[in-house]
């Protein structure tokens, strides 16, 4: 935090401590063991010292003081416990405890609150009061945020998140003296961005989370860190879980701990969105296409029938006659064996998935020089961000809360080119409004091309704003361009030769989903195989695989579906993906298509199915994830849902079935017999248990052919950029990858990249099955929030 | 408008144009007015600041802070503005000077403040005018007005080069925003809330720019220190508390007013002499030095005390805002104190745990207990909980309450006493006036 | 005189014998006596049959704090909580216990679930004939649980 690496000593408690000049004594006395109560005070967040928790005795200071405050300073002598402060504390809790109702059995946050571990800690339990309690009825000020005003302590910690870290301010103080009161900003409601972050912060059960309320108790459920699915920024989440009738329910979204990329951050649809995962209309049997309907069927069944079909139309077609369309919110494993399976049991290149971004030209603009691709925690302290296209806010919100932390905590300079205006714009420095095909000029402005510019005036900003913007973009070091996909092909080869003359450049492509980079990463295309490596250097792939893998180029997602309409695919296969929607297919268009389908809801394309198999989704089994940055994390299964499997264990079934030996696609251990629940157990919090006491004890159990982790390990050993620490992988960190560095690429149709366009209210298919996103009020009624600013 | 009393031992400095209509800027001028303006054009900064460091002039507001110390605080090189505020937010019960000053004197604050400007080398004042006075704000708003129309305000002040704008601002009423942090929160448009110090205002005060903030007495008196010079001023009072200042004797006394007195004066003669004793010729039971948040005195230290700073300050306690408030033997010190702790009460900010909460339970307990309902440890649990805010809360506002309430418990426990088991009130029902509270 | 001491000796035996007789009997007449316990006798703090109680508007007391359930050392008690609404009101807080299970199979009896209930909803009766046949039906549901209902109910 501080950049001056000063050290200076203090004693604390007669213990010597020492710490960078400028630290404030609490945090001091943390990083040496001392720990200093306090409500008010967070770290990130401007000082309050409001809440007088944090008092210790400063010699030659005539009063107490407050740790949160005063900055260490050479030779300070502090008592953080004696007699004296511990009484302070205790008349402090007494005297809040006052007004403080003891409904802690019923209170969400019983058993995780700082007030209740405080008043155990100096033992105000008993009151010295005779007087009423202000009482209060609770307020629902949106679907997800619940107010429950006599708790609340006012420590102002919600309305900072929201106003400092959010730049929402939507919460703020009314009334004063004891009547003083959190209000909303609209009165009796919150419009927001409807994070929940003040919902987190808040050290009682004052506020509290509508999705989670009076559901559970914290010591209930088991908790298990994985990676939230929905956008591409991937977030560490910490799920809830507890026992429900049909397998394990998610109840809570958090991550309280801070660990991961995005510290405590998360947005809606980390901290709510997981309840898809119990909807009524999930899968929960597969379908099978009968006299033209799709009936309940058994596993078995199921699978002999796809084995049976997909057979026969291999021995007649080859692999020409079969279409596989990947998921953007699949496992790195999964989706590299959905290519492998497609590539060498199949035999087709037809292979794509939804592509959101540019990643195959990303990765060979940056071949040779990895180090150039920047993390998502390079925002978090580069001084100077140059952000075109996108709106991460709605897009990548722990983006732009990495971006808006750093220009407030560390001043950095962002600059913005946009065609609308983006929330952001508060934060920059400078911000080139330009018209919507504006980008490629932009960036051939950038370079030098002054003729350009008139074009790119448009109103909004004129020549000399995007001459000055230019020139201090010019001066700019350890700059880091990120950029949407607006910027493909040549235009992104351009800039990033450009960028390349700035010393310290960093280079992040933003895709939208989950795992949109893994799936590009993995080979989702039909002329790249895993890594970006051309078809031509398949070589490593071909000897492990013991196949001959197709030579040409296949098809891509709109061929395959002009194909199948034409009745010229004779079988497609689609794992976790809506093509039909996007293409805008309907019912009875396919000719001649046998259409197997893994999904967890009847989506356009499953009702178009002939086999529909219910597929688990991220937050139900076990992986790794790329984010849009390339940063791999480990995916933990949380919630379980009885009937649906994993797609990787579908997949593998199928090939089974289809007389392939499991060992051919899934390096498990040869020669031991399966364990074929092993990955799964009864309970996933279980099976997480047992994850992670093998890792603990470093046994690799590649025992089941449903072991990722043994499909880790081949990705570990071919892809190119995938060389990555597995102890840190595996400690739940993230660690970076470098396809792009020895990636080679090929150039794509820029038509085939369809972004998402997701609001912080959508998140695609997914979306339209979370209860909580669809009712919030933001996400409906034609309005976007936040508001876009507009241009002045 | 106030009547205005008077008495032979008053020496008359800030007061001397009360009453003869000096608001308005003819009479003004013609009472000697801007003259010290003039005089401190031609002067440097520094010897402004020596002048008024030579007046012995200590802060006026309650503190008692030595004003010319305060203003060479003022970094000479400043990258951002820097600015004269005048806390004219009095709000302190029993204090009722600053009103009188900006009612018959506006003018003397206006040419405080531009001197202050000069010496500190500001170039913008504010006049912060508590929310309640809003008679005085029509007031201070013609004297601007005049004098800006005589060029002494605006661009180029009295034909020099110097560009001085002055301005008021008032609040929507709250005793917090006396506290100088709170004070400028509020003038910059926000909840008026005290500010985490440091830093401290003379270097990062309004919109970030080095501020000085001075009582509207110690600026009214900075003219007349100019005028007659640091010594003559300094030679009114005792050493280190140079002058005069303005008490305002209020109570059971025969004849309560603001009376501007040399420092030193001592308090029995300022209740006997001064105010004219007490009425129907009842005994003293406490005085208030000053304001309601300093500690009480019995009759018996009201004997011997003078009123200036350092005599309170070596007893521990302090002279306060110069609100002298005289309680006869028929007042009920639990009314007494349940009528301070409304007040407190109701002005807390609500910033920090121990005075939001504290006042609140410290209000419900008192009522109860004056009403009768009172139980044996509630009296040790009020000065509990007083002893627990004092030192202990953000801002001076929770010693405020703190100190009155436990010098009353413990010094008029008796009277507690009295109240227990269900008793009514023993004493008449003749309590302090509660207008002058409000 | 013997004769006499014989007949001394014979009824300070037989003192004891008639005088026994005509004591109230110590037995309990279980399972033929009267009430519920069928003449079983207990001492109050007899650790039975868990009860869980209703305030006086017959509402129940149960929060649903999971509280007995964090303090159960055999792990025997499941909960399902959920919100009362307006309409729907159950106990007097904002939370009610949609299901309240104890397994009598592992229950101990040890009372730490009654000393951890912050409402003094759970508590021990007397209740003891809990021999089942099948050992799913020693798990005990709410509603065999819960005391009846007071006649008449008492609705807010």
């Amino acid at each position: 935090m501080v950049e001056n690496t000063q050290l200076v000593s203090l004693t604390v408690d007669g213990k010597k401590i020492s710490a960078p000049a400028g630290t404030l004594l609490i945090d001091a006395c943390k990083a040496s063991g001392i720990e200093i109560p306090s409500f008010c005070y967070y770290p990130g967040l401007s000082l309050q010292a409001a809440c007088r928790m944090c008092v210790v005795r400063i010699d030659k200071m005539p009063k107490l003081q407050t740790a949160c405050t005063v900055p260490v300073a050479e030779g300070m002598v502090v008592t953080s416990e004696s007699d004296e402060v511990r009484q302070a504390r205790k008349a402090t809790i007494e005297i809040l405890l006052g007004n403080h109702p003891l409904d802690c059995p019923v209170c969400d946050a019983g058993g995780e609150c700082e007030l209740q571990d405080m008043t155990f800690t100096y033992g105000a339990a008993e009151s010295r009061f005779m007087e009423a309690k202000a009482h209060k009825e609770e307020q629902q000020w949106s679907p997800v945020v619940f107010f429950d005003r006599p708790r609340c302590i006012l420590c102002y910690r919600c309305v900072r998140v929201c106003g400092e870290v959010m730049d929402v301010w939507a919460l703020g103080v009314q009334n004063r003296g004891v009547n003083s009161v959190i209000a909303p900003n609209m009165g009796d409601h919150l419009e927001c961005e409807e994070c929940g972050q003040c919902i987190d912060i808040c050290p009682v059960g004052a506020l509290t989370s509508g999705a989670y309320r009076y559901k559970t108790r914290p010591w209930e459920m088991n908790h298990v860190g994985t990676v939230c699915t929905h956008c591409g920024d991937g977030c560490k989440t910490t799920l809830g879980v507890r026992r429900a009738d049909n397998g394990m329910e998610i109840v809570r979204g958090d991550n309280r701990d801070k660990s991961g990329i995005n510290g405590d951050f998360l947005c809606i649809k980390g901290r709510y969105a997981f309840d898809f995962q119990q909807h009524p209309d999930r899968l929960k049997q597969p379908l099978v296409r009968k006299d033209g309907k799709l009936k309940p069927a058994t596993w078995d069944e199921a699978f002999d029938t796809i084995a049976k079909r997909f057979n026969a139309i291999r021995e007649q077609h080859g692999g020409a006659g079969f279409g596989v369309i990947g998921s953007t919110r699949t496992t790195n494993e999964e989706n590299y064996l959905l290519q492998k399976f497609a590539r060498s049991v199949l035999g087709t290149n037809n292979i794509d998935h939804h592509r959101t971004a540019d990643y195959p030209a990303f990765a060979a603009a940056l071949a040779g020089k990895p180090e150039m691709a920047a993390s998502l925690r390079d925002f978090e302290k580069t001084p100077a961000i140059l952000l075109i296209g996108n709106d991460p806010t709605h897009q990548h919100p722990m983006l732009a809360t990495a971006i808006r932390n750093n220009v407030r905590l560390h001043g950095a300079k962002l600059f913005i080119v946009n065609h609308e205006g983006l929330k952001l714009r508060r934060q920059s420095k400078a911000y080139a409004h330009i018209p919507k095909d504006g980008y490629g000029k932009f960036i051939a402005f950038l370079g030098g091309d002054d003729a350009v510019a008139s074009a790119l005036a448009n109103g909004h900003t004129n020549r000399e704003q995007l001459m000055a913007m230019r020139e201090m973009l010019r001066g700019e070091h350890q700059l880091v361009i990120v950029f949407g996909a607006e910027v493909r092909g040549k235009d992104l080869e351009t800039l990033v030769k450009l960028g390349m003359s700035h010393t310290g450049v960093k280079f992040a492509c933003l895709g939208d989903y989950a795992n949109s980079r893994g799936a590009a990463d993995m080979g989702l295309y039909p002329d790249l195989l895993p890594g970006f490596t051309p078809l031509a250097d398949a070589g490593d792939f071909a000897a492990e695989y013991g196949a001959s893998l197709p030579k040409s180029a296949g098809m891509d997602l709109e061929k395959m579906v002009d194909a199948a309409k034409a009745g010229k695919l004779p079988a497609m296969f689609v794992v976790g993906a809506n093509p039909m929607a996007r293409y805008n297919v309907q019912l009875g268009e396919l000719k001649n298509c046998f259409l197997v389908v893994q999904d967890m809801f009847l989506t356009e394309t499953a009702a178009m199915a002939d086999v529909v198999l219910p597929a688990a989704n991220a937050y139900e089994k076990s992986g790794t994830m790329t984010n849009t940055y390339g940063d791999l994390q480990i995916v933990r299964p949380a919630g379980d849902f009885a009937g649906a499997k994993p797609d990787l264990e579908l997949i593998v079934r199928i090939a089974d079935r289809m007389g392939v030996a499991p060992q051919s696609l899934v390096p498990f251990g040869r020669g031991t017999r399966a364990d074929m629940g092993q990955s799964r157990g009864a309970q996933s919090g279980e099976a997480d248990r047992h994850a992670i006491w093998m890792v603990a004890q470093g046994i690799e159990p590649k025992v089941s052919p449903f072991d990722p982790q043994a499909l880790l390990d081949e990705i570990q050993r071919l892809v190119p950029g995938y060389g990555f620490s597995r102890l840190n992988l595996f400690a739940g960190n993230d660690v970076p990858t470098h396809t792009a560095g020895k990636g080679k690429g090929a150039h794509q149709d820029p038509e085939l990249i369809w972004p998402a366009n997701d609001t912080l209210f959508t998140s695609g298919t997914l979306g339209r099955y979370s209860n909580t996103l669809n009712s919030v009020v933001e996400a409906h009624e034609g309005k976007r929030y936040p508001t876009q600013v507009e241009t002045d | 408008m106030a009547d205005l009393v008077q008495h032979p031992d008053e020496v008359r400095v800030i007061s001397q144009r009360f009453g003869k209509g000096a608001a308005g800027i003819e009479t003004y001028l013609a009472l000697g007015g801007y003259q010290s303006l003039r005089k401190a054009l031609g002067m440097k900064p520094d010897e402004i600041i020596n002048e008024v460091k030579t007046s012995a002039l200590r802060g006026r507001g309650g503190a008692g802070f030595p004003t010319g110390m305060k203003w060479s605080f003022v970094p000479k090189e400043s990258a951002k503005p820097k600015y004269i505020l005048v806390n004219g937010d009095e709000s302190e019960p029993g204090t009722c000077k600053d009103r009188l000053i900006l009612e018959h004197d506006p003018h003397a604050v206006i040419e405080g403040v531009l001197i202050a400007g000069l010496a500190v080398g500001a170039r913008q004042g504010f006049i912060y005018v508590r929310g309640e006075y809003r008679y005085l704000v029509d007031i201070l708003r013609k004297a601007l007005d005049e004098a800006r129309a005589k060029g002494f305000v605006g661009k180029k002040i009295c034909g020099s080069d110097v560009d001085f704008e002055v301005y008021w601002h008032t609040g929507a009423g709250a005793y917090e925003v006396g506290e100088e942090s709170a004070l400028m929160e509020s003038l910059e448009g926000k909840r008026g809330i005290p500010r985490i110090r440091p830093p401290f205002p003379a270097v990062v005060g309004l919109w970030g720019g080095p501020t000085v903030i001075n009582n509207v007495e110690t600026i009214a008196a900075i003219p007349h220190i100019i005028e007659m010079g640091g010594a003559k001023y300094a030679s009114y009072g005792p050493p280190k508390n140079g002058g005069t200042r303005l008490f305002c004797l209020s109570g059971h006394v025969n004849k309560p007013g603001v009376y501007e007195l040399p420092l030193g004066y001592p308090m029995k003669k300022l209740i006997y002499e001064v105010g004219g004793g007490i009425p129907g010729g009842k005994k003293l039971k406490a005085v208030v030095p000053g304001g309601s948040s300093t500690f009480l005195l019995t009759p018996d230290e009201a004997d011997g005390i003078n009123c200036d700073f350092d005599s309170f300050s070596a007893r521990g306690e302090f002279l306060g805002s110069g609100g002298v408030v005289v309680l006869d033997e028929d007042t009920c010190m639990v009314n007494f104190a349940l009528r301070i702790m409304k007040f407190y009460q109701h002005e807390s900010c609500g910033w920090c745990i121990p005075c939001r909460e504290g006042t609140d339970w410290l209000k419900k307990t008192l009522t109860r207990f004056h009403a009768g309902g009172g139980v044996d440890k509630d009296i040790d649990n009020i000065l509990y909980l007083s002893q627990n805010m004092l030192g202990r809360t953000f801002c001076p506002l929770g010693d405020a309450a703190a100190i009155p309430t436990m010098s009353i418990v413990k010094k008029w426990r008796n009277e507690f006493e009295d109240h227990l088991h269900g008793k009514p009130c023993p004493y008449e029902s003749r309590v302090w006036p509660e207008p002058a509270l409000a | 005189m013997s004769v006499l001491k014989d007949i001394g000796a014979i009824a300070k035996g037989m003192s004891i014998t008639f005088g026994e007789m005509f004591q109230p009997t110590v037995v309990e007449n279980y399972p033929d006596g009267p009430g519920p316990f069928k003449g079983a006798k207990f001492q109050e703090r007899f650790r039975g049959l868990h009860v869980l109680q209703r305030d006086e508007n017959g509402l129940e007391k149960c929060v649903a704090c999971f509280l007995c359930a964090a303090a159960c050392p055999s792990n025997c008690i499941y909960i399902e909580a959920a919100e009362n609404t307006e309409e729907h009101r159950i106990s007097g807080a904002e939370r009610y216990a949609k299901v309240y299970n104890i397994d009598y199979n592992r229950c101990i009896f040890c009372g730490y679930c009654v000393e951890a209930c912050p409402t003094d909803a759970i508590t021990h009766g007397h209740g003891f004939e809990l021999a089942a046949f099948n050992a799913s039906n020693l798990v005990y549901r709410k509603e065999q649980l819960l005391m009846p209902t007071p006649a008449p109910q008492l609705q807010r």
